[in-house]
């Protein structure tokens, strides 16, 4: 019978190791289309590779290095060379291997701190949305209440209540801060999704919440959570080098922020000097962020199975 | 026929539909008398804005009502109250919705919109049971060769063949009901008879009832012809019976104007047809619905003092076979046209 | 009366104010969970200072400060409360007894002026090159301005202020970033001289340049999008299938509607105007809002967090209602609503 025959060629692995494959296929030519989005990609993967395979390569520099005092020289400060690319700082230390040393600490805080709002916001949306009424209400609630403190300075209050001595409770209490937005967006569109035909019709084939959730909600809200979660990222890491600029966190080196927060302390903003000390980490920041936000429009694409599959 | 022996799956007794919107409620279904009977086909004709699709979720299970009565298979609703029962009652009654761009998950392969459900509720035991059922259902439904739609994403296939997957994933739980809502009128003209006629041989090769909501009285006369039909308007039924009563009989002055307004493919027959001028072509809102018959201000056989005094009930007036809410047809008064 | 209560309009406000009570009293209460307190902060500073010892310093602070930090805090907070309601804001405990009211109506106006001024810039070109970015798409214009707002869009403020001051005023001396610190340069009466006000617009330059810089790039993207999604409506091609002129045709129906969406967020930045930047008020030591409530969490001055607290919640929340009740203004089809059914 050709019947059985068909049933044997769906059930074939074949099929499925050549869907698996054009996955990744699509995957890398969905991270290719977009420009910008590629440029991105490539960004963060070089400041990854640089905070986590660079402290291999690089020492760390963590005393002062008085003997590098040029004769006639008034301080320690140097501008680029070929021994230290990026300069020395205020103590006459590479910059280069602050740079290389204090970006882990950071982004590992600041990835933390994304994941943990993001899994707040979208367990809290989702219960929102889908269950809607009392629920609905409270955490609507709460999250119009976090809102309408200012953000910065209620941090501000909050880092001298709770100290600091790990990241994960610096991650913690940015998550407590930051889910409002996000929960607000997620739950708008589990509303809009709730009332899509397909969900209406999971609910008469009696699929379960449990499934209407994990399979017909959040799949088609994976690009906007990921996009978002980024940007999660991106704030969480704004606060944390607000947090050192104003010398409010204690004070570790190496890190990008802690540079920035002594080249300030040391009157070395308006030393023309000193640039090399503190435009490094400030475009290290600043580059690192770029490449986040511009990294999210491939994110977008790698994640939109109908962007992704032509017809 | 003798659909009408049989118990009837769904009774919806004097049910009513209220929607709160702000501080003003819309009464968008008022005192719905309605049976559907096993096997049978039940077309509810309306504007948009009538409470048809709405009848149709309720009948699915998938609104509660607001005041009223519903029975299912001769059983009031409320008394179902164990999880599996009720889980149970569920799949015996599904949908089929309109647009077939929005009723599919666009982040699945047809093969799981497909399975999810049979692995659910068990109704295979393993992985070949699984493939041929999958492969049983695209047949069933016309998609062959099926093994080419199985790995397809929904947005890689056209509206029909999108629309016959819904139907497919409605037979997955066997029901006995499909409420279909306006199930072909996104689809291109060409495919719709072929959808219908489908759907007709389904009904009899699975003992199915069919729901049917549309708005077009010619695809309702196609498809309904060995069925009924309910003409509904402003949230009430104002007609129903035979199809072929209701078509060829019509006997509610709106059932009248909605024919009158049936285009033919023959020029000759349409102008032939009898013209009904209505005395207004504003559908007044939920919110403002007229007093007495809700259709009074744009009937032209309006009888000022006796429609705008009370809601009339559906009976079956002399010289038809059918149920109509019409006064005067009921006290046997001719239908003249208002002059005022 | 019964509709009143029942009116939308009556419930956002009575919702309102229960979130500014909520708030009030939530930073009340937090700001005493803080390690020490005004007092024992003034006293380290006469030991660390004057070299006073701690009993001397102890005395001399208490003869300075009404706050008894003994008081159990809920009598604090009734005090408060009572004090609030006939519209006192208390002393602050630290500058010499000014009334907190007096000194949040000193500090206000920078900040008004500055942000308040960059949100009117920041807004009005974004919009504006949001709307040609649009209408020429895919041109120069578009593909420069695109790249720029992104850019601009994604460094942090004070990145951007930073930046500022080391390359723009230090290394290339084009700003005298070293004059335009504070809010106007000492020994210009104030008044309402040429004099003075172009002193004024010198020293926000720098933060409402930065704010500018800051936010704009969100605009333009904003209005670009909105803009484009406008220009496909139907009603567009109507008007030019009717030869109406490109010109009025760009300014009255596109821009206006493209608009529409754009006009709740900027009711919601209003919200924010008063709080200020804690931190670009603090970089550039302007004497802002946000500045001093960086001073006073430093110097626990209790009763100054709780008044500008207050007033920025009530700014947030003031703002949040206007911005729903200007969406449903601006959008006809919400203001007539619609009563058709929901079929």
């Amino acid at each position: 019978m050709s019947a059985s025959a068909d049933v044997r060629a769906v059930l074939s692995e074949k099929s499925l190791v050549q869907r698996l494959s054009s996955g990744t296929r699509g995957t890398v030519r969905a991270l290719l289309r977009n420009k910008a989005g590629f440029l991105g990609f490539l960004g963060v993967m070089f400041f990854i590779i640089l905070t986590t395979l660079g402290p291999l390569v690089i020492p760390y520099e963590g005393d002062p290095r008085l003997d590098r005092l040029r004769p006639g020289a008034r301080s320690l400060f140097a501008p680029p060379s070929v021994e230290h690319p990026l300069g020395l700082d205020v103590k006459g230390r590479d910059v280069l291997s602050h740079i290389v040393h204090g970006g882990g600490p950071l982004i590992l805080t600041a990835l933390e701190a994304g994941i943990l709002t993001t899994i707040v916001a979208v367990a809290l949306g989702a219960a929102a949305g889908l269950l809607g009424g009392f629920i609905d209400q409270i955490i609507s609630a709460a999250s119009n209440f976090i809102l309408t403190i200012p953000q910065f300075p209620l941090l501000l209050v909050l880092a001298t209540i709770v100290t600091f001595d790990n990241r994960l409770g610096m991650a913690l209490l940015l998550a407590v801060l930051n889910w409002p937005t996000l929960m607000r967006a997620v739950r708008a569109q589990v509303m809009s999704l709730k009332s899509r035909d397909y969900v209406e019709a999971a609910f008469a084939l009696d699929l379960g919440l449990w499934h209407i959730t994990t399979r017909e909600v959040l799949p088609n809200m994976i690009s906007y959570i990921v996009v978002n979660m980024i940007f999660t990222i991106r704030s969480a890491m704004y606060f944390i080098i607000a947090l050192m600029f104003l010398g409010l966190v204690p004070l570790t080196e190496p890190d990008w922020g802690m540079m920035i927060f002594i080249g300030k302390q040391q009157g070395s903003l308006s030393n023309p000097e000193a640039a090399w000390m503190l435009l490094a980490p400030v475009l290290a920041i600043a580059l690192f962020q770029l490449s986040l936000v511009l990294f999210t429009r491939s994110l977008e694409e790698v994640f939109n199975p109908r962007l992704r599959q032509g017809v | 026929m003798s659909t009408a022996q049989r118990a009837p799956l769904v009774e919806l007794k004097h049910v009513d539909r209220f929607f709160r919107k702000g501080n003003a409620t819309l009464k968008v279904l008022q005192d719905i008398n309605l049976n559907v009977y096993p096997n049978e086909i039940l077309c509810l004709v309306g504007e948009s804005g009538c409470g048809k699709t709405t009848t149709g979720k309720i009948i699915a299970g998938l609104l509660n009502h607001s005041g009223g009565e519903v029975n299912v298979q001769g059983r009031p609703l409320a008394s179902y109250s164990d999880r599996r029962e009720k889980a149970h009652l569920r799949r015996t009654f599904q949908i089929v919705h309109q647009d077939p761009f929005a009723s599919l998950n666009p982040s699945h392969t047809i093969a799981k919109i497909l399975s999810f459900p049979l692995l659910r509720h068990k109704m295979v035991k393993n992985r070949t049971e699984l493939a041929a059922r999958l492969l049983e259902l695209l047949e069933l439904v016309d998609l062959t060769p099926p093994q080419d739609i199985l790995n397809k994403y929904p947005h890689q296939l056209s509206g029909g063949q999108r629309q016959r997957v819904s139907i497919a994933r409605a037979l997955t739980v066997q029901p006995k009901l499909i409420v279909a809502d306006e199930a072909v009128s996104m689809v291109d003209v060409s495919i719709r008879i072929g959808i219908l006629k489908m759907l007709l041989r389904l009904k009899e090769e699975l003992d199915i009832a069919i729901v049917f909501i549309t708005h077009d009285l010619a695809l309702a006369k196609y498809f309904a012809w060995q069925g009924r039909i309910a003409v509904m308007y402003l949230g009430r039924i104002v007609e129903i019976g035979r199809t072929p009563d209701v078509i060829g009989n019509p006997a509610h002055p709106y059932t009248r104007a909605l024919l009158a307004a049936v285009p033919e493919a023959d020029p000759d027959v349409t102008r032939a047809k009898e013209e009904m001028p209505l005395r207004s072509e504003d559908i007044p809102g939920l919110l403002n619905i007229p007093h007495g018959c809700a259709f009074h201000p744009r009937c032209p056989f309006f009888v000022p003092g006796l429609c705008d005094a009370e809601v009339p009930k559906l009976a079956v007036a002399r010289g038809f076979n059918q149920e109509a809410a019409c006064a005067p047809l009921e006290l046997g008064l001719p239908l003249t046209t208002y002059a005022g | 009366m019964r509709k009143l209560i029942r009116s939308y309009t009556f419930r956002t406000v009575v919702q309102g104010l229960i979130t500014i009570w909520a708030v009030m009293t939530f930073t009340f209460f937090l700001i005493r969970l803080m390690p020490g307190n005004p007092a024992q902060i003034k006293i380290d500073e006469y030991v660390d200072r004057y070299g006073m010892s701690e009993d001397q310093a102890r005395q001399q602070v208490a003869t300075l400060f009404n706050y008894d930090p003994d008081q159990p805090v809920f009598e604090q907070y009734v005090d408060y409360l009572s004090d609030l309601v006939r519209f006192d804001l208390g002393r602050s405990l630290t500058s010499t007894e000014t009334p907190v009211a007096e000194q949040i109506l000193r500090f206000l106006p920078w900040t008004l002026f500055s942000v308040g001024l960059a949100l009117l810039v920041a807004f009005s070109l974004g919009v504006l090159v949001g709307l040609a970015m649009a209408y020429w798409r895919g041109g120069l214009l578009d593909n420069v301005m695109t790249v720029f707002a992104s850019v601009i869009y994604a460094i942090p403020d004070y990145i951007i202020a930073l930046l500022l001051i080391m390359v723009a005023g230090v290394q290339l001396k084009l700003i005298p970033v070293g004059e335009l610190y504070g809010g106007s340069t000492q020994g210009i009466e104030p008044g309402f001289t040429v004099e003075y006000i172009l002193d004024l617009l010198k020293h926000a330059f720098l933060p409402v340049f930065t704010y500018v810089l800051a936010t704009i790039g969100g605009w333009m993207l904003t209005m670009k999008s909105s803009t484009i999604s406008t220009l496909g409506e139907d009603y567009i091609t109507v008007a030019r299938a009717r030869g109406l002129p490109e010109r009025r045709l760009l300014t009255a129906y596109v821009g206006r509607n493209a608009m529409l969406p754009l006009m709740t967020r900027l009711a919601i930045s209003i919200g924010f105007v008063v709080g200020g930047s804690a931190i670009i008020e603090t970089l550039f030591l302007y004497p802002g809002l946000g500045r001093n409530l960086v001073l006073a969490i430093g110097l626990r001055d209790y009763t100054t967090m709780q008044g500008i607290f207050l007033v920025i919640a009530i700014s947030v929340v003031v703002s949040n209602i206007l911005a729903d009740l200007l969406y449903g203004w601006l959008d006809p089809r919400v203001r007539l609503g619609g009563d058709k059914g929901t079929e």
